[in-house]
């Protein structure tokens, strides 16, 4: 997951589509299956994906869209996207499905891509590894291979830099997620960890030559931005959200092994039991073979003994991609820190 | 049956007795109240003799003229019920029959059924008209009566030879019957008030009266005088009458004298009570008497006016000319008194009779002895009167039940060679003997402690906002004058175990009551001896703080039984608390160990134990210890049923999960209104007593991960503060309190002073306390000290030095306060700093780890926990689960630091995967 894609400076400012490397974002290759190499997306989403968070989306409400485009060559284009409305109780009974083939056949007719190509949503400090997300992204990419989700994280936005990011499940994660099987065996013969689940497709903010043209005439026009949010040296709030954060995940981590603890000794408990059972059976048998009398009749042991239901391994599995993607972010967000923080000092001695 | 015949055969006469039950009630329809229409003795005494015989042939035309009525009008079912009871009659007869041969009347209405039964048999229009019921009952009928009556053919072919010379045999009976049913073959519809009451005109018969009187009854309040009215005019204008009337006088007074006889005392009572309430009726009689007079031109009446009203009265209880002598007295009252419990019994007819037994008694100088014994149980029946438990007493009942027991009290003050108790027994009563002291049965305690419980249901049961109970309230300084007394009286008398009780239920009406008087006298020392000689002439009662402790000590020192002294501690317990004697009142509840097997109580102790331990912690709040405050309060506020626990109120939430029982037994054990403990302030005390503990430690235990809450209730009221959208002006006590914590949380005390304590607060709140500017001041300055706390705690970080006197002007304690407050944060380690005496300053250390630092700790601590139980899975795998594993674990946390687990982590990740 190292290969961050960021546009410099704010988002109207980043406009130059071949910033940042064009990525070799999986170590592990898993991304080679899938035809899609690379995801573009253009202008107007970005600003579309921001405006509606702004207007809509507070604290830690998240905004979903769905994403418009589609596939040229291995390239994923985005070119367009709109918004979900906000799910409120009054409309209980509001039919996403009908929304979502409405919006499309109206921008169907104002010639815009319909080709529904994966969906957006917004971010509350990088927690975007649940089951919601997984599921749902899960089943566009059952019905829409290329599908992919990208993820807006509007407080490192607003620090400074854009954070976008398109992900989708690797191959491996799709087949388990079809088969529902999340015991512990089936991960382990899915050979599924925590960092096989998603994959990370490079992006590209793509604008047309107008506007990139228009952006340089502006950039000339209007005074410097004096907004620096990016080298703000204020670290501690951000860093104990996360570490709060990180701190939940980790005690949720704990109590979900604590259950499967249990359940390993519960079935151990069991095997023994059943051992006995069986020996106790074997020897009873014995003696009456040796007394001349018929063996007892044969039991259903899976009866005597019901299995222990093995626990869903797969929130575990979330948890700690969970977890991964926060210590991702601190490791990030201290080593810009540290940075900035060597910046000033040396700004320091520079004015003394 | 006679006097004579019972000596002989007692059994024959008590099964003739519920035979004759049987029987007689179809008669009258409604019997309910029958034994009220028996006659006077006097006529008993003429009438005494009277042969069985009449008696159950009596029976047996009753019957026989039912049936004849049932048959006028067609009623098949009726008449085999009553064909049925005829022959269970005739079986008891048997004797007499035996002796005297069948009666003729009987063998008359055999053969006149079957004949009847025959013509409806064959009347095959009517009978296809008959109801169901009716045809069902009359082919029954007709079959039993054949195989009746095929034991008396012989007779019936007899009588149907001849039947006028039978009927003249019996004239009497046949005569009447023959009377009755040719009076009512005039109407249709059969047993109708109108035939009777026609009858009446001319013949009264018993029966006619005996329904008059039914429906006199019911108009007139269950008043019989109309039937002793009927009843003279019976007697006096039997000339008149039919042979018929006198034979059903004959039947009644020969009932009537077969029970006086019978030693049974059940039948006695009964009898007895009637007796007696007819007598009363005469009261109301007397007023009618012109009335009367008219109706019965006879001479009884007459005399009666005649004479003194007490001695008009006298032969209604006793008969006429009866010497009053104490046997005859004790033998009425005990008459009186077995009909008790009795379902037919007036409860309200039997007190009555009690108080004019009284009267009689002391008209006739029987001697203190008998009054106090009839008057016991006039306050028995008095409690008696109402059945159910969950009632109480009528205010007039009530009134009547306070007199008595005066009244009683007095007598018995008077009177001190008279001895009282429920041990002694019946024989042993010495009531009359005047040269022995003498000695009654009954338990003045008793009845008082009844009283007691009386008193309160009343109070239970008024609404506590009406006029009423101020009314009734009014009544306890009866109740404490009578409780007084007894104790005074037993105190003399009783032995230790009952003084015990009354000292008890003394205490149970002093413990509750602020005594205000005794207030004034500590505020105001003796300065003017004159004046405060004075003050002790008025109040001319010890003070209760010393009267508690004279009862309790008592029965802590002589009590036997636990309940008694548990409540005694308690009440004690309570009333330290009351007059904020905080000190004894906490010793004294830790001495009893209450608090160890209070459970095991039942539940008004348990109430009453609540109430000790909010009352505790009210006082302890008064005296500006919050911490005991909180304590105290603690069990009763988390619970959310502060109500419920201290007996105030029924919780509507549980109401579908008891049922109807348990609710009323719930109902019974509420605390009057006048002893609740206001539940608002009660809450407020414990709301603002967290709010000073809990404040300075949560801005102590900000980054603490494992701080616990001091009161879970408290934050439950900031969690519902904070959730609030719009935060308006604080409205309720709660807002209030809220609002205080946040400015306190702030440090800013003022603003918190002025939420806690201003016009609001203090109509709700404080000024229901006693000394409320005390509490007041009180609580300023531990709003001030906890500030000045919480500040500190909060704010110590952005200091690197304070100087000590900016402290004390903002939190406007003088110096030595701050310091000494400063002082203790350092020693308890609280605070990291240190006091520069000569410039008055607090040095900040500045070693508190950030909030990033802690929250860098406290993620390491979850890591660790988490990679142990890590390893755990992993030691599964291993297979080395057990023994092994747990010194390991043990040996990690002591030795091995942080480093060296996380090579364990990585270790077993590689492995892991």
């Amino acid at each position: 997951m190292a290969s961050r894609k960021e546009g410099t400076g704010s988002a109207a400012t980043s406009s130059s589509s071949t910033t940042g490397a064009s990525g070799k974002g999986k170590s592990k290759g898993g991304s080679g299956d899938s035809a899609v190499k690379q995801v573009q997306i253009d202008g107007l989403v970005v600003l579309k994906i921001i405006k509606h968070y702004q207007e809509e989306g507070q604290g830690t409400e998240v905004v979903q869209g769905v994403l418009l485009g589609l596939v040229v060559e291995d390239r994923l284009e985005i070119t367009n996207c709109f918004p979900f409305p906000q799910h409120t109780e009054d409309d209980a009974d509001f039919d996403e499905v009908q929304y979502q083939m409405e919006m499309m056949r109206s921008l169907r007719h104002v010639n815009i891509d319909h080709l529904h190509v994966g969906w957006y949503q917004s971010t509350y400090y990088g927690s975007f590894v649940t089951r919601a997300l997984l599921d749902s992204q899960f089943s566009y990419q059952h019905a829409i291979e290329e599908s992919v989700v990208l993820i807006y994280d509007p407080i490192k936005t607003a620090q400074g830099s854009l954070s976008l990011k398109a992900y989708r499940l690797t191959p491996k994660l799709m087949e388990v997620c079809k088969e529902k099987d999340f015991s512990p065996e089936a991960l382990k013969k899915g050979n599924i960890t925590f960092e096989h689940m998603f994959e990370e497709v490079p992006i590209v903010i793509k604008n047309s030559h107008l506007i990139n043209v228009l952006m340089w005439e502006l950039e000339k026009k209007s005074a410097v931005a004096d907004k620096h949010e990016l080298l703000s040296l204020a670290s501690s709030n951000h860093l104990g959200k996360n570490l709060q954060l990180l701190m939940d995940r980790v005690d949720e981590m704990s109590q979900d092994i604590v259950k499967y603890n249990t359940y390993l000794r519960n079935t151990s408990k069991q095997q023994q039991q059943k051992h006995q059972y069986q020996q106790r059976r074997q020897q009873e048998n014995m003696q009456r073979q040796s007394r001349g009398e018929p063996p007892l009749p044969e039991e259903d042991l899976s009866k005597l003994f019901k299995p222990h239901q093995p626990p869903a391994r797969m929130d575990s599995l979330l948890i700690a991609g969970q977890i991964n993607t926060y210590c991702q972010n601190i490791k990030e967000f201290t080593a810009q820190n540290l940075g900035k923080l060597f910046m000033a000092q040396a700004l320091q001695e520079y004015n003394n | 049956m006679s006097r004579f015949f019972t000596t002989g055969s007692d059994s024959e006469s008590e099964s003739s007795l519920s035979g004759e039950e049987l029987v007689t009630k179809p008669v009258g329809g409604n019997y309910g109240k029958q034994p009220l229409l028996l006659s006077e003795d006097e006529e008993d005494t003429k009438r005494v003799v009277r042969s069985a015989k009449d008696k159950r042939f009596e029976e047996l035309t009753n019957l026989i003229r039912t049936i004849r009525n049932a048959m006028k009008i067609r009623d098949v079912t009726k008449c085999l019920e009553e064909f049925e009871l005829l022959g269970k009659a005739y079986g008891k007869a048997k004797s007499i029959v035996d002796k005297e041969g069948v009666p003729r009347f009987y063998i008359r209405i055999l053969a006149d059924l079957e004949d009847y039964l025959n013509e409806l048999w064959e009347d095959k229009e009517g009978k296809k008209k008959m109801n169901k019921n009716n045809a069902k009952a009359l082919s029954t009928l007709r079959q039993k009566i054949r195989k009746y009556n095929r034991d008396f053919e012989s007779h019936i072919t007899n009588y149907k030879q001849n039947p006028e010379q039978s009927a003249d045999e019996d004239a009497e009976k046949n005569e009447e019957d023959s009377e009755g049913s040719s009076d009512e073959d005039e109407d249709d519809e059969g047993v109708s008030a109108a035939a009777f009451l026609k009858k009446k005109s001319e013949a009264p018969s018993g029966e006619s009266r005996k329904f008059l009187k039914k429906m006199e009854d019911e108009d007139e309040d269950s008043e019989d005088s109309e039937d002793d009215e009927d009843w003279d005019t019976g007697s006096t204008s039997s000339d008149s009458d039919s042979e018929e009337e006198e034979g059903k006088q004959t039947v009644l007074a020969s009932r009537f004298l077969k029970k006086a006889p019978t030693t049974e005392e059940d039948k006695k009572a009964a009898e007895k009570k009637r007796e007696d309430k007819a007598k009363k009726k005469h009261d109301r009689k007397s007023k009618r008497l012109d009335e009367e007079e008219e109706d019965n031109e006879g001479g009884e009446w007459e005399r009666v006016r005649g004479g003194v009203p007490l001695v008009k009265e006298k032969p209604k209880m006793f008969a006429k000319g009866t010497e009053i002598t104490h046997a005859v007295v004790i033998k009425k009252l005990n008459e009186i008194l077995q009909a008790r419990g009795k379902k037919g019994t007036d409860r309200a007819a039997q007190i009555e009779l009690l108080q004019l037994l009284v009267q009689i008694a002391s008209e006739n100088n029987l001697g203190e002895g008998v009054i106090v014994k009839i008057k016991f149980s006039i306050i028995a029946s008095l409690y008696d009167y109402n059945p159910n438990l969950a009632t109480y007493m009528k205010p007039e009942m009530w009134q009547k039940c306070l007199d008595c027991i005066n009244e009683l009290m007095d007598i018995l003050f008077a009177n001190p060679n008279i001895f009282v108790g429920e041990n002694i027994l019946e024989e042993g009563e010495n009531l009359h003997n005047a040269d022995q002291p003498l000695r009654v049965r009954g338990c003045i305690l008793t009845l008082v402690e009844r009283m007691d419980e009386e008193f309160t249901k009343i109070m239970q049961n008024t609404d506590p906002h009406s006029q009423e109970y101020v009314e009734h309230l009014k009544d306890e300084a009866q109740v404490c004058a009578i409780i007084e007394r007894v104790q005074r009286y037993l105190e003399e008398k009783g032995t230790t175990e009952e003084i015990c009780r009354i000292y008890l239920r003394r205490i149970l009406h002093t413990y509750y009551k602020f005594d205000y008087k005794a207030h004034q006298r500590q505020l105001t020392p003796p300065e003017g001896s004159s004046k405060s000689e004075q003050d002790q002439a008025e109040n001319e009662g010890e003070d209760s703080a010393v009267l508690m402790e004279r009862l309790c000590k008592y029965i802590y020192a002589k009590d036997r039984t636990d309940r008694i002294r548990t409540c005694a501690i308690l009440c004690h317990i309570y009333h330290h608390a009351l007059h904020s004697r905080w000190y004894q009142a906490r010793d004294l509840m830790l001495m009893s160990h209450l608090q160890d097997n209070i459970q095991h109580a039942d539940p008004p102790v348990q109430i009453l134990y609540n109430r000790t331990m909010v009352q505790l912690g009210i006082c302890a709040f008064r005296q500006g210890l919050t911490k005991d405050a909180h304590n105290a309060l603690l069990d009763i506020q988390s619970s959310g049923r502060a109500k419920e626990l201290l007996g105030q109120g029924l919780l509507l939430r549980s109401l579908q999960e008891r049922n109807q029982e348990q609710e009323k037994v719930e109902r019974r054990r509420q605390v009057p209104f006048h002893l609740h403990i206001n539940l608002e302030l009660l809450e407020c005390v414990y709301l603002v007593s967290a709010m000073l503990l809990e404040i300075p430690y949560m801005a102590a235990h900000e980054s603490d991960a494992r701080r616990r809450m001091i009161s879970k209730q408290f934050h439950h009221q900031l969690r519902v503060g904070e959730r609030q959208p719009l935060l308006g002006p604080p409205e309720s006590m709660r807002e209030h309190v809220v609002a205080a914590s946040k400015a306190m949380k702030m440090g800013d005390w003022k603003t918190c002073h002025s939420f806690i304590i201003n016009e609001k607060m203090n109509g709700k709140v404080w000024d229901l306390f006693p000394e409320a500017d005390k509490v007041r001041t009180m609580l300023v300055r531990k709003i001030q000290e906890e500030s000045l706390r919480t500040y500190l705690f909060t704010y110590s970080s952005v200091y690197d030095s304070i100087s000590m006197e900016t402290l004390s002007d903002m939190f406007e304690l003088d110096l030595p306060t701050v310091h000494s407050i400063i002082s203790k944060m350092i020693i308890n380690e609280e605070l990291m700093a240190s006091l520069d005496q000569p410039t008055q300053t607090v040095v900040m250390h500045r070693t508190e780890p950030t909030a990033q630092q802690n929250l860098a700790l406290q993620l390491a601590e979850k890591l660790g926990s988490l990679v142990e139980n890590n390893e755990r899975v992993f030691d599964h795998k291993q297979g080395t689960y057990g023994g092994y594993f747990r010194d390991q674990k043990d040996g990690y946390r002591k030795n091995e630091g942080y480093m060296r687990r996380g090579g364990y982590r990585q270790q077993q990740s590689q492995t892991a995967y």
